[in-house]
């Protein structure tokens, strides 16, 4: 197979190349497992709240906020990470990782506070419809990011190890992309769910 | 330094904190709820191409009619799946 070497690192063999599109494809399935998440959301929002709270009694602007700004953030920078690395500057690169897994985990932080708020509001995963399709909506993605995090870490540690070469390239390229998928879920997350609820 | 930000990224990041900041005008100020839903559909779905396309490279490679198929079908199917659930099971029963 005949290879067009201007190509970035992370496209740099066939194995390579095969492993990005297998991670669209698999992008494509999470898109599936959202949208039955929203679909149910969507179905439960109004009609399955019952004695519980409504969606605009619980859901706070602030942290909201500020969850939505880490999230685009390190998005941004996991961006800047990928870049760094086709410029082959791989201390910036991983500079760049570590403020992306930073604003993650203060992200993971803000989410656990939400979730404590909500449980104190009587918000539980038991209460309604509602609130049970909110928490799993919410859990799913913040259980991806949390998943994220590790991910990330272990690609920084094998990357410091090995350097970067065509397999940690490709690696770190294939994080990117679920990054920036998470960031994606976010923002329909605080568009149709939160903005929505709080109209 | 400044070959550490390329300006494409720059802009892009600007532009999606712009549209984070349109879509909470549906927050601040009084609007019909058709209005509202509006703008969030129109920003949510500008935003999301933005990702795919600066940051996700998502046109730079050789496979990207098949990562642009696999995409687009995967949104259809979502958009479908949700419309369709509220068609059966909550629009129909006002």
């Amino acid at each position: 197979m005949k290879h067009d070497s201007n190509l970035p690192l992370e496209y740099s063999t066939e194995t390579n190349e095969m492993n990005i599109l297998g991670f669209w494809i698999f992008l494509g399935a999470e898109i599936m497992l959202f949208a039955t998440l929203f679909t149910t959301y969507f179905v439960y929002v109004d009609r399955g709240v019952g004695n519980g709270p409504a969606g605009s009694e619980i859901f706070e602007l602030t942290p909201v906020m500020i969850e939505t700004i880490l999230l685009l953030t390190s998005s941004f920078t996991i961006g800047l990470a990928v870049h760094a690395m086709r410029i082959n500057r791989v201390k910036a690169m991983i500079g760049f990782m570590i403020v992306t897994l930073l604003l993650g985990a203060g992200f993971i932080s803000l989410e656990v506070y939400e979730f404590i708020h909500y449980y104190h509001e009587g918000a539980t995963l038991q209460t309604s419809g509602f609130t049970a399709i909110l928490l799993t909506t919410l859990g799913t993605h913040g259980a991806h990011v949390t998943l994220g995090l590790f991910w990330g870490i272990m690609i920084i540690i094998q990357t410091l190890r090995n350097g970067l070469n065509a397999r940690t390239a490709n690696k770190s390229f294939i994080f990117s992309l679920y990054w920036h998928f998470l960031d994606v879920m976010w923002i329909f997350i605080f568009s149709f769910i939160y903005l929505k609820g709080m109209m | 330094m400044r070959e550490l930000f390329p300006m494409k990224q720059v802009n892009g990041f600007i532009f999606s904190l712009l549209l984070t900041v349109i879509a909470l005008s549906v927050y601040f100020f009084d609007m019909s709820f058709a209005m509202g839903l509006t703008i969030l559909i129109v920003t949510a779905f500008i935003q999301a191409a933005v990702q795919l396309v600066v940051f996700m490279h998502a046109g730079e490679s050789k496979d990207k009619h098949a990562i642009y198929a696999n995409t687009i079908y995967g949104v259809v199917i979502a958009v479908l799946t949700i419309l369709g659930s509220l068609l059966a099971m909550v629009w129909g029963y006002n």
